[in-house]
This record gives structure tokens, sequence and C-alpha cells, in this order.
């Protein structure tokens, strides 16, 4: 059933009068303002959707986007710094320069070195936009991720994502306006997704993979006909309720509620299913046909996703624990980017070729990079490090196989065109059309915005 | 005034303040000063920007001074900051980008030694965000006073305020709501339950002018109004049952203060009292009755409950007091406080001096301490009895306690002596037979060795740490082969793993004592002493130890242990200590030919580094030494055993998560909310605006004034505020609209007379909660209809004016419990403490953080609140946000709330119960008892033909169900639509 007949059908449901037709689509559509109606943005954006890749533990710069030869070189040399991961801890009284483990080469027509970390994705690297200038203000995982999500690093505030469905709203009402696509609970749990003080209506859905990826989404009665006849009758029933209550928008809004849930029941299931795609696409994201997990599960969902209107999904890559977090050893970053490499690379060129690349923005981040030095040379792993990281930016709106800033020879501080998680977000906004000092939400007494009272949009990376 | 002329004197003229001379102080400023303020420094010291929170275009802004305190100090140059500042000697250089000639610093040193003069009246003095005139303007500021309540023919005055508004717009008040309508809107309001089916006929019975009164009293005396009006305060102070850390910290004793709240109001404790007790309970605790004593300390909980922040929760109390701040503001006073950490307020009459003032008081208080990733173990929790109490209920065991410690003392220790002696044996006869190292996460085969033992001789395998990073849990496997003779094995698992804490020394199989035994060797040996049962709250998980660390570790259970790290099933575990080794030793009861073989495995890997191990042999009979040895370790282990067992049934107080008093100071400004930016300390007083009183002790922390400032009848917002909340909650708004905002970007009051006349009869009543809900439910206003009327619409659309009774939706609890109270599953027996697991056990991180939902079939304010985690029922139905205050729920209507009444597991319990119900009735009466019981009313003709139609057709579709389950079926379908429909989720 293509989307348009199943739309039909939930309506026919409701059809047994002409309230819908007449009084409730009139209720619907006067006084109380869809929250997640579509809405225009603040100029002509670039991009009409996000999808977020967020690498959580901390991938290190210097082993994948920043080549820093002069690392290798000075291999084992002592560095002092008053590092926040070091400073008074035991056994980190010294610190020595620590090579990078995976060997750098050009890619592309570009040229722009990229590791052996991620051979894939460096395949792509003519349409990417490096920032090898990233900072952030915090070296603790759990404030890192919520500053990355909400530009706070310790209060509770609206996610990105809820920004971006409060600015816009959605096309598809069928589907939550922000999805989450999460295997697991990421640092600070659920307010990374949250939509805190602005309407419920724009938090994040968390998508698990598995068989209900969505919470209340498979039906509990058997036969759908009888669901429908459930439906139906309450419709029914909730119709003659507001006779005698024909001023309240409200009634009619959870009347058409039940329409959508109707409609999510089977719209979701069928943007989760990935059995109509055919094996080359299936290859692009290295899925083989039948696998509803792993990352490339996650991108090739979230390709399906923003196809259907959904304004931003976020992929998360892995959670709270198993992460990019190699202090023991950054063999793991090994293992852990083998499952991300093949599936980022495949979203890239999938979108490409379905067109929708130009109208899809493809944000790859980490929480902070990693130290390029340790307590011992020999030290396998490394550290937090908010000094300095990369981060990607694809598609809508941006330069293609462009790099932006640049770290000290070591790659330990961001020294050209530095850029703050803030004009991070000021940049992806600017790009959705929204100019971030204008997208405020009154709360408190005070107008909340993403950026807070900071942020420049980095101008020079937009195409 | 008149000009004097006192030009010779500029001390006198700044003491005199505005005056302005003619004189040569006055012309210098004039010439040099003026103009030098106003080029150099006035563009980011003025009207425009206040860095460092200072103006330099007034009088009065120098004279308050900035974030680091006054900037001149007149008749003393050097002593003014400003002149160290344009000096640029010190820290601070000003202007920043350019230095000042000469001749213009020493224009300002000389202004500032002749007084400082300064004839600029340069505008009104401020506060914050406003002048000082308008502070004492602001309508929230002005004293309550009782208005005069409007001629009517009313007799409640609620209604003669209200009544007299919508005259002016030619309105007037709805008529009166049904009873049965009424009686389901107020149960709801005053209890958070629909009423039954039964209280609905009761009323609807008896005519009787007070029949309504009746009603309310009931209901506010009914034990389920503490559990809705107690909510509502919760959700004000962000109650949450977990701390809000990196690792979100349980907090076990959190719902002490939960079931405070629901009891105090239940009571109708007066209100003063309420906040008084919250902000200083364990102050006037202290003053008596004993019997009071511990309701006080819970009642702290209040500020107790501020969130935590960060890995390290000590680390960052500065959040945690903006926290306490801000709520303490919007919640008691509607004004936004926190606004002030980092500047002064951009709006209301708050600056960041006050903020710091109060910020002094609570830094003056010790916190109970939640536990958090860097420091798992509460601390500072807050006994539930008084000190003096506490000292006669613990006397007779302290007194054992010091007899057993004084036994101990006296009892010679013999374990040096045989430890020296086995100590020297060991050196006299050491053979090495195998040493080397294993890297992290390392797994090594030992070299097997054979050799020739005698009676009481012992071999010995040592783990060792390895550089400077302590070391790891290692696994063990020795096993010692007789060759030849009865070729007997002692394998050191399968001997230790079962009964490790029989002892130590510890026997073998073949029934020899004192075989295998585990040694603390960092100085002398000695036999780890302290045995441990369930290692880290994990059954089967035992140990020997000597602290912390060295130990020894099985693992008995068949299956792996996921402890500190994954540990197999059936094995054997030492750690040694960072500052040396354990030894695993084997005292021979056999001589003849051995062969030894052994592994070792890092069973902790991640750290830097692995272990070292060395396998010895001493070759001499030490089985005296060792045998005294452990008799020596094992009478003093059983002093030591008594010990712990009179420790272990010491009396055990009762805590709260609660606040004391700490180490009491004022508080130095936080240069833009810096904590490690320091500025002038500012004494710990009242806000300026409402009177800026000091404390009265400095060495108290001040929270009784601060208690006696907020719950006081002079405090202008105090009872405005919460009259407006009450008011707020049984008509869906209040007349404040911005209920935790009385600053001047809040929505002034659509009836100013009505909220005051309310405020006054509140204090008047001794704070009376119940008062104010009898007052204000028995009106008309209250009780009107909730239908739309063509009349009044156009001119009141929103229903500012109160022309009918809003209708509204029902909040999360309000959903749960509803449905439970008519599926007849609820338990309606206050909630106690969450089954949260014992501390001990605590390992939480923010990579695995606290987060777990208990299950409860009790009332929905019972539910626990994780802080990171939102419940989900709670979080799809726009339950309070445990972050911050929540002074109002929004209603959402999103498609996931449909979802929800389509499909989820627990809402479909709930109606399956419902039909059950039902359908145990006969036929001809279940129709009606499911409308009775759902929606506390009668069916309607079309209710009837509606069910008929419905059953008929869904029993048709039901074909491949036995026919005699569908009915029942059907009676659960029709139940699932009438719990799921508009009519049981709005009040009106």
């Amino acid at each position: 059933m293509n989307s348009l007949s199943r739309r039909a059908f939930a309506r026919s449901s409701l059809t047994g009068s002409l309230l819908l037709n007449g009084l409730l689509s009139d209720l619907l559509a006067a006084d109380r303002p869809d929250p997640l109606a579509p809405k225009k943005p603040h100029f002509p954006g670039k991009a009409k959707s996000i999808i977020f890749l967020f690498m959580s533990g901390g991938v290190s710069h210097v082993d994948s986007f920043d080549p820093k030869p002069k690392l290798t070189t000075d291999h084992g040399k002592q560095v002092t710094f008053d590092h926040p991961e070091t400073r008074n801890r035991p056994g980190y009284e010294k610190l020595f320069l620590k090579k990078p483990d995976w060997k750098f080469a050009p890619r592309g027509k570009c040229g722009i070195e990229v590791s052996d970390l991620f051979p894939e994705l460096g395949r792509q690297i003519d349409d990417l936009a490096l920032i090898r200038s990233m900072h952030t203000s915090h070296s603790n995982h759990y404030n890192a991720t919520l500053g990355m999500h909400t530009g706070s690093f310790a209060f509770a505030r609206p996610s990105i994502g809820a920004w971006a469905s409060y600015g816009l709203g959605t096309e598809n009402r069928n589907l939550p306006s922000f999805m989450v696509l999460a295997p697991q609970m990421p640092y600070a749990g659920t307010q990374v997704w949250a939509s805190d003080f602005l309407p419920g209506a724009h938090q994040g859905t968390r998508v698990v993979p598995g068989a209900e990826p969505v919470a209340n989404l498979r039906p509990r009665v058997a036969q759908p006909a009888q669901q429908k006849l459930e439906l139906d009758a309450l419709a029914e029933f909730n119709k003659a309720h507001l006779e005698h209550r024909t001023d309240d928008p409200a009634l009619a809004a959870r009347i058409k509620s039940f329409e959508t849930a109707f409609g999510m029941q089977t719209e979701m299931p069928e943007s989760l299913d990935l059995s109509k795609e055919d094996d080359k696409t299936l290859a692009l994201y290295g899925l083989k046909r039948g696998q509803t997990d792993g990352f490339g599960w996650q991108c090739l969902v979230a390709r399906r996703l923003v196809q259907r209107g959904v304004r931003f999904v976020e992929l998360i890559h892995t959670g709270s624990s198993g992460n990019w977090d190699s202090h023991g050893n950054m063999a793991d970053h090994g293992r852990l980017a083998k499952q991300v490499d093949q599936p980022m690379a495949g979203l890239i060129q999938d979108l490409k070729r379905t067109g929708l690349f130009d109208d899809v923005l493809v944000v790859w981040t980490t929480e902070f990079g990693r130290t390029p030095f340790n307590n011992t040379a020999n030290n396998p792993g490394r550290e937090h490090h908010n000094w300095a990281f990369t981060s990607w930016l694809a598609g809508a709106g941006v330069k293609r196989g462009h790099v932006h800033g640049a770290t000290d020879e070591h790659g330990i501080r961001a020294v050209e065109k530095p850029v703050h998680v803030h004009d991070f977000h000021a940049t992806i906004l600017h790009l959705l059309g929204l100019d971030h000092t204008k997208l405020t939400h009154r709360h408190a007494g005070r107008d909340y915005r993403l950026t807070d009272v900071h942020g420049e949009v980095v101008k020079e990376i937009l195409a | 005034m008149r000009r004097l002329n006192l030009g010779w004197c500029g001390m006198v003229l700044v003491l005199l303040g505005c005056l302005g001379a003619p004189s040569r102080a006055s012309d210098d400023f004039e010439k040099h000063v003026r103009p030098l303020l106003l080029e150099k420094c006035v563009s980011c010291h003025g009207p425009n920007k206040v860095k460092g929170g200072l103006r330099l275009d007034t009088k009065d802004g120098w004279q308050r001074g900035g974030d680091s305190g006054p900037v001149i100090v007149p008749g003393d140059p050097d002593k003014s900051l400003l002149i160290q500042a344009v000096r640029q000697t010190g820290e601070l250089k000003m202007p920043p980008k350019e230095k000042l000639k000469d001749t213009e610093i020493a224009a300002l040193v000389r202004w500032i030694k002749d007084g400082a003069i300064d004839p600029r009246d340069g505008g009104p003095s401020r506060i914050g965000g406003v002048t000082v005139a308008e502070a004492k303007k602001w309508w929230s500021f002005q004293p309550v006073r009782r208005p005069g309540v409007p001629k009517s023919n009313y007799t409640n005055p609620i209604d003669a305020f209200i009544a007299a508004k919508l005259a002016e717009k030619k309105l007037t008040l709805s008529p009166i709501a049904d009873k049965r309508t009424l009686l389901r809107r107020v149960t709801y309001d005053l209890t958070g339950l629909p009423p039954t089916w039964e209280e609905v006929e009761a009323f609807e019975k008896n005519n009787s002018p007070d029949a309504f009164a009746k009603v309310v009293d009931r209901l506010l005396a009914s034990p389920q109004y503490g559990e809705r009006w107690g909510r509502h305060w919760l959700d004000l102070v962000r109650y949450a049952d977990t701390a809000g850390d990196n690792s979100d910290h349980p907090l076990p004793h959190a719902w002490r203060y939960r079931n405070w709240v629901i009891a105090a109001f239940n009571r109708d404790q007066p209100y003063d009292e309420f906040l008084r007790e919250q902000i200083a309970g364990d102050l006037i605790a202290a003053k008596g009755p004993p019997e009071k004593y511990a309701s006080r300390v819970v009642a702290t909980g209040f500020l107790a409950m501020a969130r935590r922040f960060e890995h390290d929760s000590d680390k960052a109390m500065h959040l945690t007091h903006e926290d306490g701040i801000d709520t303490l503001g919007k919640a008691l006073l509607g004004l936004t406080l926190g606004c002030a950490r980092c500047h002064d307020h951009k709006y209301d009459a708050i600056s960041n001096r006050d903020y710091y003032a109060l910020y002094g008081i609570l830094d003056s208080c010790k916190f109970s301490f939640a536990g958090c990733e860097a420091k798992q173990q509460p601390r500072d929790l807050v006994p539930l009895i008084s000190p003096e109490e506490w000292n006669r209920v613990v006397k007779p065991y302290r007194e054992k306690l010091a007899k057993l410690d004084a036994e101990i003392r006296a009892n010679t220790d013999a374990r040096p002596k045989y430890a020296k002696a086995a100590q020297d044996a060991f050196e006299k006869s050491r053979k090495v037979l195998s040493t080397g190292e294993i890297p992290d996460g390392g797994d090594k085969r030992l070299p097997d060795s054979a050799i020739e033992v005698k009676p009481g001789e012992v071999v010995f395998l040592s783990i060792t740490p390895l550089k400077n990073h302590g070391a790891d849990t290692t696994l063990v496997e020795f096993e010692i082969a007789e060759i030849g003779g009865k070729e007997r094995r002692w394998n050191a698992t399968a001997d230790l793993v079962d009964d490790l804490l029989a002892g130590n020394p510890h026997k073998d199989r073949h029934g020899n004592e004192h075989v295998w035994w585990l040694l603390d060797t960092r100085n002398q040996p000695l036999p780890l002493a302290e045995p441990v049962r369930d290692v880290s709250g994990k059954p089967g998980l035992h140990a020997w130890r000597n602290g912390d660390t060295p130990s020894a570790v099985v693992n008995s259970t068949k299956a792996e242990i996921a402890a500190w790290t994954k540990l197999p099933a059936r094995s054997l575990f030492v750690h040694p200590a960072a500052n040396g080794n354990v030894a695993l030793a084997w005292l021979s009861p056999i001589g003849g030919k051995v062969k030894i073989t052994g592994r070792i495995k890092d069973a902790h890997p991640g750290g830097p580094d692995g272990v070292g191990w060395v396998l010895e042999h001493f070759a001499v009979d030490v089985r005296t030494d060792l045998v005294g040895l452990a008799k020596a370790a094992e009478q003093r282990a059983a002093l030591e055993r008594q010990k712990a067992e009179l420790v272990q049934s010491a009396p055990k107080q009762d805590v709260a998560f609660a606040v004391v008093e700490g180490k009491p100071a004022d508080a130095r400004i936080q240069i833009k909310g810096d904590p490690e930016k320091l500025g002038a300390a500012v004494p710990r007083r009242w806000l300026e605006a409402l009177g800026g009183q000091p404390i009265s002790s400095p060495t108290s922390s001040g929270r009784l004034d601060l208690a006696g400032w907020i719950a006081s009848k002079d405090n202008p917002l105090t009872a405005r505020v919460l009259v407006n909340r009450i008011w707020l909650h049984h008509f869906g708004k209040g007349l404040v609209q911005t209920p935790n905002d009385f600053g001047t970007r809040g929505i002034p009051p659509t009836h100013p007379e009505l909220l005051d006349w309310l405020a006054s009869e509140f204090v008047n009543s001794g704070w009376s909660i119940k008062a104010m809900h009898r007052k204000i439910v028995l009106s008309e206003t209250y009780r009107q209809a909730a239908a739309h009327r063509a009349d009044a619409a156009p001119t009141d659309a929103n229903n500012d004016l109160r022309w009918r009774f809003d209708r509204r939706r029902l909040t999360a609890e309000e959903l749960r419990d509803g449905l439970m109270s008519v599926a007849g599953t609820l338990d309606r027996t206050p909630g106690e403490r969450h089954p949260i697991p014992p501390e001990s056990s605590w390992g939480f991180s923010q990579h695995v953080p606290f987060s777990t939902f208990f299950e409860t079939d009790r009332r929905s304010v019972y539910l626990i609140n994780v802080r990171n985690r939102r419940h989900p029922f709670l979080g799809l139905f726009d339950g309070a946000d445990p972050n911050a205050t929540t002074p109002n729920r929004q209603a959402t209507t999103v498609p996931t709330q449909a979802l929800y009444f389509l499909n989820d597991p627990f809402f479909h319990a709930q109606a399956e119960k419902l039909g059950g119900r039902v359908f145990a009735k006969p036929e001809a009466e279940r129709l009606t008892e499911l409308f009775r019981l759902a929606a506390q009313r009668d069916p309607s003709q079309r209710d009837r033909e509606f069910a008929e139609r419905f059953l008929e057709r869904y029993q048709k579709g039901l074909s491949d169900r036995p026919a005699a389950d569908r009915p029942k079926l059907a009676w659960g379908a029709l139940a699932r639509i009438i719990l799921a429909s508009n009519e049981f989720l709005f009040v009106e």
C-alpha cells in the first residue's frame, strides 16, 4: 500500500459523520497552531533535513582526520600542559607525545589526508567539509555530550534536534519530526534528545533496533480490522462528545492524533523495513539481507526517514559504554571504525545517487578528541581532549572536499579559525535557514536559544 | 538642599554625597576627569556595556563598584582599584588596549586624593535592571493591602470580584454545572482521582444547601488530598529520587521528604511554618519538641533536593547552589533570581550582589552528599533524632565497644614474633624456581618445575605489581602433583573455591590442615585476615583481604560474575597491593618429589600494565613458625570478629537527605559566574529590593533569617505567589499567568484586587491552604459550567475574565491513577522507600548510571523520578521536569500518546480488568456498570445504541476465537474505547 492510499484508509475510519470534513478540520486549522506544522525558515535554507552522526566516547582526531607528521617525529618527547584530564592525576606527572597508530594518505581529487582508520569514507572525501579546529568546553563525557547536543554543559536544555523541529516543524505527520536511532542509552541519558522547555512534540523519539523499535508501535489487537473497528467506534464516541463542545480545539486535536497514530503504526515499521531495498543498496551500507541492527542499519534507516520528511535524524554509535573511549587501547578505535566506515561511506553515496544530498545535511561529530600525548609514549591508549578535535559536514549547503581550520603541529590546540560547539550549532542552524540568534523560546522570563549568548556561523565552510 | 561652600574639605563633601561645589576639586573633575572617563572608560562601563558589573558614568556607579568591589576609595588613590588598574602595575590593566598618559593618570590620582568629588547625579540608583524608584513602584513589591469587595449580590467575595470585572465587559458568570460534572471536577481537583458512582448518586440525591460544602470537606479530609496537592508542590521543587550528577546516583532517603510534603498538606500545616521548616527545619527542630524533630529535619530536603552536577559533584556545588537559588526564587517568591548569577538581572530588581548574598547563606550549610562517580558512597546524611537523644540510645553500645577495644589492646599480639621467625627462615632457604612478567591483558602458563620437598617446606607463588600503577585482579591456577607415592594432587582452585572462607590457612582435600596460605607479603608474611562474603553485593564472590588490597577472591558460582571486571565461573584470583605482593603458598604435608604447574592471567585488562610473578621454594621446615603465626592471627581474628559482630549490631539511626549548618562565611562574587574568578565578598543578607536586612548572627548560616524573610506576612510576594498557585491548580491558569515570574517579564495579574484579597485572606486565616480551597471551590466562579457561550467568547476568547470553567486534560498522574482506580487495581496505601540496591554495592558511573524504574501499583506520586532519564509514562503525558521547577503542566497532544491508548500493555491490562468487572454482571446491567465505573454516569439511549452496534460488529470480527470467549473480549474492547475517550481524559 503506498502512503497515499494508507492515509486514505486511516481517514476513512473517521468519516462516519460530516464532522471531520467540516468542523473538525476547521478546528484543527483554527486558533491552536499545530506545533509540528511546517514553518517558514528565517531565510531560505539549503538543508531540509539533517542526519546527525554522533560517535560516543571521543574519537581521536590525530588518528583519523587530522594528520600530524610532527607527532610521529616527536614521539616520546616530553611536553608540559595544565590539562584538565591529567592535572593532579597520580601517574600523570609527566606527559609525552604519542604518535598516531594509523597512517595518513591523501585521498580523492582534493587530496585531503585521512588515515587508514576510515578507508571507505576516505574515498568520499571530495564530498566532505572537515573542521579540524573544533573545541569544546568540558573534558567529561557527560558534560561534553550534553554540550554537543544542547549547547549547555551542565543544565538540561532542549536538544539541537528539538530546536530544528521547533524552528521548522515537520513534513510528515505520520512520523515524529525528530528521531534518534540509538541502540544504547548515551551519556546524560534522555537529556540528549529532550525538548526540555520546548513543547513536548519536539522531543526526540528513540528508535531501538529490534522487535519493538518504538514504544507501543505494534498493534496489540491481533487483527487490523478489529483495531480499525475499535478506532471507528472511538471516533464515533468522541464525536458525540464533541457535538456539544464544538469550540474546543484540544478535543479535536486529540481525535486527529488517533488518526496519526494509526498511520504511524504502519508508516513507522514500513520506514524501518529494509526488505524492499535492493541488494546493491544493502551492499553500499555493508548490510546483509534481513539484518536489523548495526550502524549500517541505522544509516540506511536514516536515509529512509529523511526521504519521508523527518526533519532531524540522529544516529548514536554506540552509547555510554563499549564506545570510542579508548583509554586502555587505541586498537579499539580500529574495531569501532570498521563498524561505521562502510555505512557512512555508503550513506554519502546513496544520498548522492538518490538526489537527496542537495537537501540533506550530514553532520559527523563526537563529544571531544583524544590527547596526542599520554603519561608514557608507549601507553596504548589516549585520554579525553577537549582542546581540539575534528568534525565534518557534508551535503546541503556546504563546500565539498574542503578543510576548515587547523590545530598546532602536534594536534593539541585548535589554533587556526577555532570552531567552538556553539559556532558549530550556529552553522548547522544557518544551513537549515535559521538564524541562531532569532530562534528563541521564552521560558521563565528569559529568551533561550541553542547557542546561549555565543556562536558565530562558520561562513567559510558554506558552499 | 542649597549649595554649601565646603571646598576646603573634600571628605566632608563626599560624605554629603550629592553636593557640588565651585572649587578646585570640582573644576578638576569637570576639566580633566569627566572627559577622561567619558572617552576612555564609559564605552565599556556605562549605559551600553557594564563590563565587570562596573559603571563609571555615574557617581553611584563607582560607589557601588563592580564584581571586585568599590573601585575608588575617596582620599586614597593607592587603595583605589581604579588607580591600580590604570597604572597597569597589577593583574588588572585598564583600559585593556592602551595605557593612559601619565598626565591623565595624575589627574585621576589628584581627583581621588581630593576626595573624588563627583557632581554627576548621573541618574538614579539602580538595583539590577531597574531603578530603585521603579523597584519601589513595581506592583508585586507593594505591600498586600486588603481591597474592598465590590458590591454585588454574591455572598462569596471571589464571585463579587469576578462578576465586577465581567460586568465591565457586559458579561456574567455561566450557570452552575450539573451535579455529576461538578463532583467529577472537584474530586479530581482535590484528590487526583475520579469519584465513585456511589458518591455521585449520594451527591445527586442530597438537596440540602450545604451538600457541596460537605463533599469538599470530605475530600479535603481524605489522605488522597495530600497525594494530589503534595504533588503540585513536588513539581515546584523539582522533586526527584536521583541526584542528577553524571552517574545520577539514587537518593534512597528522598521519599521521606516526598511523604513529609504529602503529610504537611493533609494536616494543613500553616504555609509560613511549612516554608520555614523547609529552609531551616533542622534549626527549628533543635528547639524542640522531640516528637517534631524528625519531620523538621526531613523538611530541609527542599534545599537538599537541589540538583548535583558533574563527575565529582562536590566540585560543582556552585551549580547546585544556582539550582537552589533559582528554585527558591521562582517557587517561593516568583522571582527569577537565578538570572543574577553572572551579572545583574537584566530586567528585574535583582543584583549580582543579591545573588551572592543568598549564595553565602546556602554555602554556609552542609548538604547531604548523594555519592557520585568519583565518590560512590553517600555522606552527611542527617540523623532523624537529636544528638542528645542519639547519645542516650547509643550509650550502652559505645560502652561495650570501648570494653572490647580495651581487650584487643591488652591482648599481646604474637604475630610479629612468628612472622619474623618465618621470614628469617625464608631468607635463608630461598630458591627461585621461576620469575617473569605478564603485560596488560596477558595470560601465561608458568614454566613447569619439579622439586624435592620435605614436610613443612613451602612453595610460594607471589604476584607483584609493576611500576606505579598499582595492580590488577589476577586469575591464578596453581597445582602441585606428587610424583610417585600416592600421586596426590593439590589444586588451589579446587581446594579453595567452595569454602574459601572456612579458613586462612585452609585445609586441602586430603584431610591436611594448614596447607594453603593466602599471605600479605608486603613486609613480613601475614595471612590475609579479613573474610568478606558476597563482595560488592555479588552472591558467591568471596574474599580474604587486608584492607582493599592485597586480597584473594573466588567466584564460587557456576556463572561468570560481572563486578569491577568479568570474573569467570569457579575461579581463584589474587590482587596485589599497589605497594607490594600477595602470595599463595603451599605448606607441604608430604615428603617426596612434586611437579608444580600454574597459570596467571590478567583478569582486569585495560590498566596500563600487567603484573609480575615469582615462584619460590623455601627448603626448610617452617611449620612451627607458620602455624604459630596462624594461631596468633586466629586469636586476633576472633577478637576482631567479636568486634565486627558488635559493630554489626550497633543501633542504627534513620537518616534524611537534608541540610544542616556548615561553616558560616560570606561568599565572594564569582565573576561572570565563574567559580575560579572571585571578586569581592558580599555580606549575607536579604534581597535589597525587599529590604536588604543583614543576617542576625555571622556565626550562623543565616537560614533562620532567610526563612523569616520569606515566610513573613510583610513579604509582598510569598502569599501572593502561593494563592496564585492555588488558583492556578483549581482553574488551570493563575490570576498571574506566569506563576513563577512576578517580575517585569511576567504577565501582570488579570484581577489584581482579587489576588490581593486572596493573599490577605490567606494570611489572616493563619496561612491555611485548606481554608483557601474552601473559599475558592465553594464560589460560583468555580462551580460554573464549562460550556461554550456565544455571547462571551468573542469578547474574551481566552476566558481571562472567567466567564466559564476551563476544560482541562488529566495530568499524567491523574490518568494513571484514574485508570487503575476504575479498573480496581489501585493500591491506595502510601508508598515508602524505593527498592534501591544497598549503598555498599554502588558503582554507578556516567557509563553505567543508575536508571531503574521500579513498578508499583500505588498512586503515581509514588513512582520513582529519575533525573537523567525521564520516566517513559510521565514523560509522554507531560509530567513534571525533575530537573527544573514546574509551575504548571503542559497538555500536549501528540500521536505517541494516542499510540499509548492503542497499544500500551499497561493500558490494555487496566481495560481488561475493567471489562472483567463489567462482564461479571448480568448482561442487562453491563453497560450501565461500565458507564458508572468509567464515566460516573448512566449511559444515554444513544450510548446504548452505539454500544450494541459495536459489540455485535466486534464479536463478528472475532471469528477466529472460540465463540464462548467473544463476548468478554468485546466488552474488553468497549472498555478500552471508553477509557481512551476524550470524555475520560478531560475534566470539565
